[in-house]
């Protein structure tokens, strides 16, 4: 950018720590919840107009936990345990990278990790033919291992 | 008819008439003062009656002490209220943009928050001078129709102006419409009511003060 | 695909989890503004749907439209709605040309009947029997009225097909109007914008296939959770506008200082479309951002409001003419009016008689 030319955007610069009190306070009762009677929770995080100051600052309020993990699925998405037990972070990324949707879940494993029943009878029943297939191609190499069987 | 058609229509064929009314019935009454005349004077003057109108022009903007003694609720409601409509009309950003669209001229606009309290001023004094009128009886006897029209042709713009910038009530297409729809109505009745003073106060302040300056007598 | 096949079953033979569809639904939540607790059920049913079949339909357009939904750069998040929908017809996109690709149209409409969506991008000219814009010989009313009498519902988008945008502006020589005119007894709904955001056309897609119904629209036939906002509600700019800070010009200080772009013409307050939360681009940007005003893109008739450059306060035509001719005719009125009242006057003063004490005496 020409430097004779200051173009600066406004917007930014306008971060609200009551927001981030706000979205602590929710969560918090959401956990609260959670202890007591096992309901989940959801906090949107795209829909609010958090700045990235802002994000940072809640980051840095939750903390970071034990478990992190990334998921390859249309595209990345990432899950990651915060400081405190049962409030985790799920981002998902869109094309070039960018994050599509960005929630906070309040449960005790976000259920993108879980794997789904029809994906687990899906894989059963494939692992059933690979080992179909397996066997069958264990016989081929006991045969040519034993060359005076073969006609 | 859906909003955005209504709001094209009012900032469109409908201001064209309101701008057309409101110019020929300013001519109409201004030519026709000034042709009607008044009687020559044959006396010999005393002085020049010339400065002494411009004068008084602008000295009977202040109040004589007996007078604001006497009513000075109408006197500083008065004043509260036009000075908070000329600041709203005058210096808000929007309004100096249509007068700059329309005749290049400009001028800097003030801060929101000072355009602002001088509207909820001035509506707040347009309030307080009706409710005042009706408790009066005197007052209320001599107020007539007009006087009402008259009341709240300036009245509605002032409101539905500071409700349409602050996206208060309506969606803002609706109520800017609205807005502009209020203004249509102030200037097609403005000529033919007394909203006329806003410019026959002059003419006839200065015939007072010129008439008495010719008399050499104080106005 | 077979036919009976659901989504679920055909991202699985592709070797895709069902933790696309969660991912997919959690991406629709944020984007519709839905509550982020209905994702794992949307995502239930979504898998469980059978690919919708889409008939796209392009009449006066330039393909903006169709430009804007297939902008992904990589097989992503966003595209994975060509997944969810079978395009039987696209002229543009569509392999088969000529006859061939009319016949898909028809097979489609056979097979899919009463189930199949159509989009439709570009307004139809009715003028003189419609023959100002044809297809393989089909006059666009004809084929519009024919592909809609067995669909489902109707999704118009893009400004031309929504309120008749670019080709309906003044004078209008084709006599062009919207879909939402034409098509009576079926659901339409408007996706306005020139063109319209992709999140808004793939998500209100999405939405109708996890939800089996249209989502909530505003008078003007928009999905309000992409278009109940205005651009003004929104901008970042806004506090600029709130302080009464406006650039005058696009190269004052205040439009170097980001201000309020409302005197540069800026339609942001009356257009209702997502462009300041979505943006542009993969959120790069959206106009307000780079320096220009909203050009209300997504508003009927957004191309007759007097100009683009010309603030919203200001009327849509020149108002000097008017005043000139108006104050001319109230002078010569005034003129008139006056001659005639001094001649009045006159004619009083000079048919009056003096009365005497005299004269009072003798009548009484």
């Amino acid at each position: 950018m020409n430097e004779s030319l200051p173009i600066t955007c406004a917007g930014e610069t306008t971060g609200s720590g009551s927001l981030v009190r706000a979205i602590v306070a929710e969560a918090a009762a959401l956990l609260a919840g959670l202890a007591e009677t096992g309901e989940t929770g959801r906090i949107d995080l795209a829909g609010l107009p958090l700045t990235e100051a802002d994000k940072a600052a809640l980051e840095e309020l939750l903390g970071a936990g034990e478990v992190v993990a990334e998921i390859a699925v249309v595209g990345r998405s990432t899950v990651a345990e915060t400081g405190h037990a049962g409030v985790w972070w799920v981002r998902h990324y869109g094309s070039d990278d960018r994050i599509a949707a960005e929630v906070l879940e309040i449960t005790r494993i976000p259920e993108i990790l879980l794997s789904h029943p029809a994906d687990i009878a899906a894989a059963a029943r494939r692992l059933g033919d690979t080992l179909g297939t397996a066997s069958a191609g264990a016989t081929d190499a006991i045969k040519e291992d034993r060359p005076d069987a073969g006609p | 008819m859906t909003t955005v058609a209504f709001l094209d229509f009012v900032r469109g064929p409908l201001f064209q008439i309101a701008v057309a009314i409101f110019f020929a019935g300013l001519f109409i009454r201004f030519v026709e003062i000034l042709v009607l005349g008044r009687k020559t004077d044959f006396s010999e003057p005393r002085q020049s009656g010339t400065g002494a109108g411009f004068k008084t022009v602008f000295s009977r903007s202040v109040p004589e002490a007996g007078t604001f003694k006497r009513s000075a609720f109408t006197i500083i409601a008065g004043y509260v209220f036009h000075i908070g409509l000329f600041v709203a009309l005058v210096f808000l950003a929007p309004h100096i943009a249509l007068v700059r669209d329309t005749t290049g001229l400009s001028w800097p606009n003030l801060p929101t928050p000072v355009v602002d309290f001088a509207t909820v001023a001035a509506i707040g004094a347009l309030v307080a001078i009706l409710v005042n009128r009706m408790r009066d009886k005197v007052l209320r006897f001599l107020t007539g129709f007009e006087d009402y029209v008259a009341w709240t042709a300036t009245f509605l713009p002032l409101l539905t102006g500071y409700m349409a910038f602050h996206h208060l009530l309506l969606r803002y297409e609706l109520m800017l419409a609205l807005h502009i729809l209020s203004v249509e109505l102030l200037l097609v009745v403005f000529p033919f009511t007394k909203l006329m003073h806003t410019f026959t106060l002059f003419l006839s302040r200065w015939y007072t003060g010129s008439a008495f300056g010719r008399k050499g007598v104080q106005s | 695909m077979p036919a009976h096949e659901t989504l679920g079953e055909m991202l699985a033979a592709r070797g895709i989890s069902r933790r696309a569809f969660l991912k997919y639904t959690s991406w629709l939540a944020t984007l519709m503004a839905l509550p982020p607790g209905m994702a794992p059920a949307m995502a239930e049913e979504l898998a469980k749907a059978k690919r919708q079949s889409v008939i796209w339909l392009s009449f006066q357009e330039c393909t903006g439209c169709t430009e804007s939904i297939t902008r992904s750069f990589s097989p992503t998040l966003e595209d994975l709605i060509f997944n969810f929908i079978s395009l039987d017809y696209h002229h543009t996109l569509q392999a088969a040309s000529g006859e061939a690709a009319e016949h898909a149209r028809e097979a489609a409409m056979a097979e899919n009947k009463g189930k199949y969506v159509v989009v439709v991008d570009g307004s139809v000219p009715v003028k003189d029997g419609g023959i100002y814009s044809t297809i393989a010989g089909i006059s666009n009313l004809q084929m519009l009225e024919e592909t809609v009498a067995d669909s489902l519902a109707v999704i118009a988008v893009g400004t031309c097909a929504a309120y008749g945008g670019i080709p309906h502006a003044n004078p209008n020589p084709t006599g062009a109007v919207a879909i939402s005119e034409l098509v009576k007894g079926k659901p339409v709904i408007n996706i306005p914008g020139c063109p319209p955001i992709p999140e808004a056309m793939t998500g209100t897609i999405a939405y109708l296939l996890s939800f089996g119904k249209l989502p909530d629209l505003d008078t003007l036939g928009r999905p309000l959770a992409f278009f109940g906002e205005s651009i003004h509600d929104r901008c970042y700019r806004r506090p600029f506008y709130e302080r009464g800070l406006f650039a005058k010009d696009f190269d004052d200080e205040g439009a170097r200082s980001g201000w309020c772009l409302f005197e540069v013409g800026c339609k942001g307050p009356i257009t209702y479309n997502a462009c300041a939360t979505l943006k542009w681009n993969g959120g790069v940007s959206f106009p307000i951002q780079s320096g220009h005003g909203c050009l209300g893109c997504s508003e009927p008739d957004f191309w007759d409001k007097g100009g683009f450059y010309r603030p919203l306060s200001t009327p849509l035509r020149d108002i000097t003419p008017t005043a000139a001719v108006a104050a001319g005719i109230g002078a010569a009125a005034g003129l008139a009016a006056g001659a005639l009242h001094r001649a009045i006057k006159k004619d009083a003063a000079k048919n009056h008689h003096t009365v005497t004490v005299d004269n009072l005496e003798k009548s009484s």
